[in-house]
Order: structure tokens, then sequence, then C-alpha cells
């Protein structure tokens, strides 16, 4: 396997869905594209984790450790959101939504994985822009799947802002670009927007320059990451997708737009040997707990209440990679993955939610538990574990991250955050509390869909042992990110 | 050309530039806004010429050229396809109105050029005075996004912005590498694309398209 390979596989896949054939055909399609790509990826990954680069394409695509991770997280909730869509969107004998509309529907699924899998490979910063004005023009479809107002409004609120937010993000990289010209011997035109080339060569960048370009990125990067206060769109376009797709934005599109904040952090401090970009990232994390918080609590509708838990615990990562030092960044990572696979897990129960109760209002749904033991186990679970108890993997991140906090000497936004994350949960055990066992107002019933429920089981094996147990191989993968993500080159 | 002529064309190129700025803000129906689009990536496509000329960079011509095609052919002939579709015939409506929203805008080009007006920050490699336009056209694209009701004009503005953002690359760094630059250019064009099919589907579903009847998600 090479990048380009790993690369190519979603893209061909995507344009296989669009052919016309039975429903059944196109599910198969869908569903075997997202699995035969992830193996592709991991195969990837996995051959070459020992080597700490890989070039392709004259060096604008690069995997380090760092973007490793990354491709992991995206090609496995990638898999688990085909899968759960198979059973929720492609239903047997469901004919709400036309066959032409299933076939776009895959198709954009699969452009939505390519972009995100781009951003995550680019070493040239200009493409890896490219690659993310590309998950939002991919993702607008998806967003809007049934052609209902509030889903118009939502994809169009979610497109035009985060083109706004992406726009001032160029903005950043032509300084970034500028600042590289201004040093750079001739001959090297093609190479200066090359992360690796720029890290190399950041000490002789102008900080200042890259002091205001980092701001700018921030600005638009943290539209697409949902940091607070630009997160507006990002509750709108969870709670209108369908889940699988409020999954992917939710679990991985936040995450590749940390990603592309992380390379600019890195390279900043490398260049000004400040902690400006880092105090900038804790301040903006902080403020999108904070602002996050209240929403959570007075929370009326569940798909809501998921998206303003996205935007805190990006918010936490975003203070986690601020925080610095090993065991901030691995903390930060950590809690990226740990977010991606409980929030998509709790995503997909959304769907199950919404299809037994028929509507997202939290004080309508009542008695999940008795009506269907199934799902009341691993939605209550789940959301304890999002709100951070342990055992489960997320109390173990946010542990991490609040002690590189202390390790760091930063009590007031440590103090900040552990108030703020105690509200979270308050918040977080009230509704599911209610939501689960409350007096049922209907009969029992039991799953329809194998495929789907089997999805919420193995999200739930897989955010439980991740609590104790990180597989070697992929410990290696985060530590070694980790030492990248200081500036190291492993 | 000689230096001098060269200049005083650069001089001619940016007051027209400004001039076509203040017409896309000051237009009242989104047909002339339209014109006044094309004419801004006109001339934006002549200063990327004229600097890619007088500097010798040859690349340059490219994107030149890809302006001129893309943003002052195509993309003013698909905005044109979908108010005619729409059925619009005219004004553009507005939070605040025209005349103040031209003193805003006044009063944003003052601030670029204070801004950006002692040079010593960022050195430009081409010619300093596209420098504060630049960040100006920015300002008005935002200015636009933010006041105007009709979707078809907030989209204008993000072209706006994007318009401003490739004369600041031009200047500052004789545009992006031509592989990002083309990028840039897809995802623009199918940016206008996805926004168009968007702006009937709200039409459908709202039966205006004033981005201010949007209101069903809150909180």
């Amino acid at each position: 396997m090479t990048i380009e390979r790993a690369l190519w596989m979603p893209l061909i896949f995507a344009f296989l869905c669009l052919i016309p054939c039975p429903k059944r055909m196109t599910r198969l399609t869908f569903m075997a594209g997202a699995i035969l790509s992830a193996i592709g990826a991991w195969l990837f990954v996995f051959e070459t984790s020992w080597s700490p680069r890989v070039f392709a394409f004259n060096g604008n695509l690069m995997m380090d450790s760092l973007s490793a991770v990354f491709v992991l997280l995206i090609t496995s909730v990638g898999v688990l959101s085909a899968v759960y869509a198979g059973g929720y969107l492609f239903k047997e004998g469901d004919t709400s939504i036309s066959p032409l509309r299933l076939r776009r529907y895959a198709f954009f699924f699969h452009l939505f994985l390519f972009t995100m899998l781009l951003t995550v490979f680019s070493n040239n910063l200009g493409i890896m822009w490219i690659a993310i004005e590309g998950t939002t023009l991919a993702s607008a479809f998806l967003v809007n799947v049934d052609d209902k107002k509030s889903s118009i409004e939502a994809a169009w609120k979610y497109l035009i802002l985060c083109s706004v937010g992406i726009a001032l993000a160029l903005f950043g990289i032509i300084l970034v670009y500028y600042s590289a010209i201004a040093q750079a011997a001739a001959g090297e035109g093609g190479l200066l927007l090359n992360w690796t080339f720029l890290l190399n060569h950041a000490k002789q960048l102008d900080p200042q320059v890259l002091r205001l370009a980092f701001i700018f990125i921030l600005v638009g990067y943290g539209t697409k990451a949902g940091l607070a206060p630009f997160h507006s769109w990002l509750p709108d376009a969870h709670s209108q997708a369908p889940a699988p797709v409020s999954a992917l934005l939710s679990g991985v599109l936040l995450s590749c737009a940390t990603l592309g904040i992380l390379r600019y952090h890195i390279l900043t401090t490398a260049a000004t040997g400040s902690t400006f970009s880092g105090t900038l990232l804790i301040f903006f994390g902080v403020l999108s707990v904070a602002v996050a918080t209240p929403f959570i609590l007075e929370q009326k509708d569940y798909k809501r209440l998921l998206a303003y838990s996205s935007v805190e615990h990006m918010g936490l990562a975003a203070v986690g990679l601020g925080f610095g030092g090993v065991l901030g960044i691995y903390g930060a990572l950590l809690h990226i993955v740990n977010h991606a696979f409980t929030k998509s897990l709790l995503f997909f129960s959304s769907g199950h939610l919404l299809h037994l109760f028929q509507t997202k209002e939290i004080s309508k749904v009542k008695g999940i538990f008795r009506r269907n033991p199934f799902l009341g186990t691993i939605f209550f679970l789940s959301a304890l574990a999002i709100a951070g108890m342990p055992p489960f993997s997320v109390f173990v991140s946010e542990f991490l991250i609040l002690s590189a906090g202390f390790l760091a000497g930063k009590f007031i936004p440590c103090a900040l955050l552990l108030i703020l994350l105690a509200l979270v949960f308050i918040g977080f055990l009230r509704h599911a509390n209610q939501m689960t066992f409350s007096v049922p107002e209907g009969p029992a019933v039991t799953g329809k869909s194998f495929l789907m429920d089997s999805v919420l089981g193995v999200g739930l094996v897989v955010i439980f042992v991740m609590g104790f147990y990180i597989p070697g191989p992929f410990q290696k993968l985060l530590l070694d990110a980790g030492r990248v993500a200081e500036g190291a080159i492993v | 050309m000689s230096p001098e002529l060269v200049a005083s064309l650069v001089h001619f190129l940016g007051m027209m530039l400004l001039i076509a700025s203040f017409w896309i803000l000051a237009s009242s129906q989104i047909g002339a806004s339209i014109r006044a689009y094309a004419t801004h990536s006109f001339l934006l496509a002549l200063i990327t010429t004229v600097i890619a000329i007088t500097n010798h960079i040859e690349h340059l011509l490219i994107p030149a050229l890809l302006t001129l095609v893309l943003k002052t052919i195509v993309i003013p002939h698909v905005f044109f396809r979908i108010i005619r579709r729409l059925g619009i015939r005219k004004e553009v409506e507005s939070y605040i109105n025209i005349p103040f929203s031209l003193l805003l805008a006044v009063l944003l080009v003052f601030v670029s050029f204070y801004a950006t007006g002692d040079g010593k920050f960022l050195k430009p490699v081409a010619f300093s005075e596209f420098i504060p336009l630049a960040i100006s056209t920015v300002f008005f694209g935002m200015l636009m996004m933010t006041t105007r009701k009709k979707a078809v004009n907030q989209v204008l503005g993000l072209l706006l912005i994007e318009n401003g953002l490739f004369l600041m690359a031009v200047t500052m760094t004789f545009g992006m590498p031509l592989l990002v630059e083309m990028g840039i250019f897809f995802d623009v064009l199918v940016a206008v694309m996805i926004m168009g099919l968007f702006v009937f589907k709200i039409r459908d579903a709202f039966e205006s398209i004033d981005a201010d009847d949007m209101t069903v998600l809150k909180g």
C-alpha cells in the first residue's frame, strides 16, 4: 500500500456507489467500500508505522505517526458509521428515501471520507486547506438528506459559516507562505508550503508574521473544529443530519480540523519559541467548555445535547494541546480518539431513539430501558462515559489532560475546567436518567436491525476496553505522535 | 514598458478595483452587483497579468487566465442563470440601507489603509498599494455577507472575500504554488455550484430566498 492507494480507494468506491443498480447492490458496495478502504489504510499504517515519515506525490503528501493516529480514527469510525447507515438508511422495504437519493448519499459519504483522509495526509498546507474546504462541500449534502426546512437551514448555515471561517484560514496560510518566501533561497518554490520544510526552517521564519497567521488559522479551522465562539453552525448541523452522519461529523470531522490547528501550533511554537499559541488554545478551549455547559444543562433536544457536548470535548482537547508536554499532547490525542468513539456511539443510539420515539425532544423520551433494555443499557452507559465516569475511556484522557495542566502549573484553567466538568456531569446524568428510567408510555420492543444493534455493541466494547487497555502498537503510535507534536522528528 | 508607465497603470487599475468593489455594494439590483463582480474579477485578472509580466513570473499567468475565464465569465453566467430561474427581478434587500453601507465601506477602506499603512510589518513582493485594497475587499465581502438578506448576495459576498484573498496572495507572494492555486479555483467553483443548488432548495422549502426567514433552529 502507498498513500496514493489509500486515498484512491474511497474515491473509487464513491463513484462505484453511483452506478444505477438495485438498492441491495448499492448497499453492499457502500458498506464493502468503507470496510475495504479501512483495511487498506490499516495495512498501510502498520506496514510503515516503524518509519517516521513516509512521503508521496513529490512530498505534498506525508504520513507521520500523528497522521497515522487520525487515519486509524477516520477509517474505523467510517466503518462503524457505514455499517450503521446500512441498517438505518438502507432499510429493507423502506421507500421514504428514493434509490437515487441513496446512491447520492453513498457517493457523498465516501467522498467525505476521502476528503478527510486527504486532510490528514497532506504535508502541503495549501492542499490541507483545499481538503478541509472539500470536507464542507462533501458533507453539506449529507447534512441535508431529507430536504426538510430545518435540514436545509442547517446545511446552509454550515456551508456559509464554515466557508467564511476557512477563508480566514486561507489568509493565515498566505501569511505563512509569505514568511517562508521572505527567507527562502531561490529554486525551492514548490516546497515552501510543506509542513516538514517549514518545521525544519522554523527558526528562520518571521515570528511576528507567524503569530498573526496562527490567530487567523485558529479562527478559521476553529470554526470547523467547533471551538466557541465560532461553533454556532455545529448544533444545527449535528442535530439535523441523519445519525450515522452526525457520528462522522462529530467524531472525526471536528478531529481533522483540530489536527489542522495542531500542525500550525507545532510550527508556531517552533518558530517563536514561546507559549503564544498554547495560551491561545487554552483560552479558547476553556471558553468552549464554558459556553457549552449551560446549553448542556438546559437542553431540550437530545441531539443538540450531544452536539454541545462535542463543543465541550473539542475545547478539552484544545486545552490539552495548549498545556503541551508529552503528557498533555498524549492526553489530548487520546481524548480525541476516545471522544470520537464514545460520541459516535451516542449518535448511533440517537438514531435508534429517533426511530423508537419519533421525536428529538428529551421530555418526550421516557423509559428507554423498559421499552428496549439493550438500547437503554447502551445509551445510559455511553452517556455516563461521555460525562467522564470511570472506568470508561473518556475519564482516563480527561484525567491525563488535567494532570498535564497541574504539572505545567496552570492552576486557574484547571480549576475552571474541574468546576465546569462537574456541572456537565450533573447535566448529562440528569438527562440520561430521566430518558432511561422514567415510566414508559409504550410497549416494549426489540431491535429491528441486527447490523445497527451490533454496531452499538461493538462501540460499547471499544470504549469500555480503551478505559483499561490500549493495544501495544496503538499505544506506541500515540506516544510517537505526542513526540512529533512536541517538535521532535520521530 | 517604462517603470513610470507601469506605476501609473497599476495606480489606475487599483483605483478601478476599488470603484468596482464600491459598485458591488452600491447596486440596488442583484443583476448589477453580479456585473460589478465580473468587472472586479476582470480587473483582478488584469492586475495579476501586469504583475506577472513586469516581474517575469510566468506561472502567475495561469491563475490570471483562470480568473478571467472562471470568475469573469463562468461564475457570473451561473449567477445569471440562477436568478433567471428563480425569477428575481431586482431589489437587493439589506438590514441597513445602501447609503449607510457605503458609508461603512468608506470607513473600512480607511481602516485597511491605516492598519497596513506603515509597510513595516508586511513587506510585499509586488506593489504595496494593493495590500490595503485586498484587505478592504475582504472587509467589503464580510459587510455584504452580514448585512444582505438574500442567500444569493451572501454567496456573492463570499466570492468577494475570495477575490480579496487572491489579490493578497498575488501581491505578497506572487501567488500561491500553482498546484494549490488550482485547487482553490476548483473549490471555489464547486462551492458556487453547491450553494447555487441550495439556493433552489431554500426557495422551494421557504418560498423565499431571504436568509433571515431561516429561524427554525435555536438554542
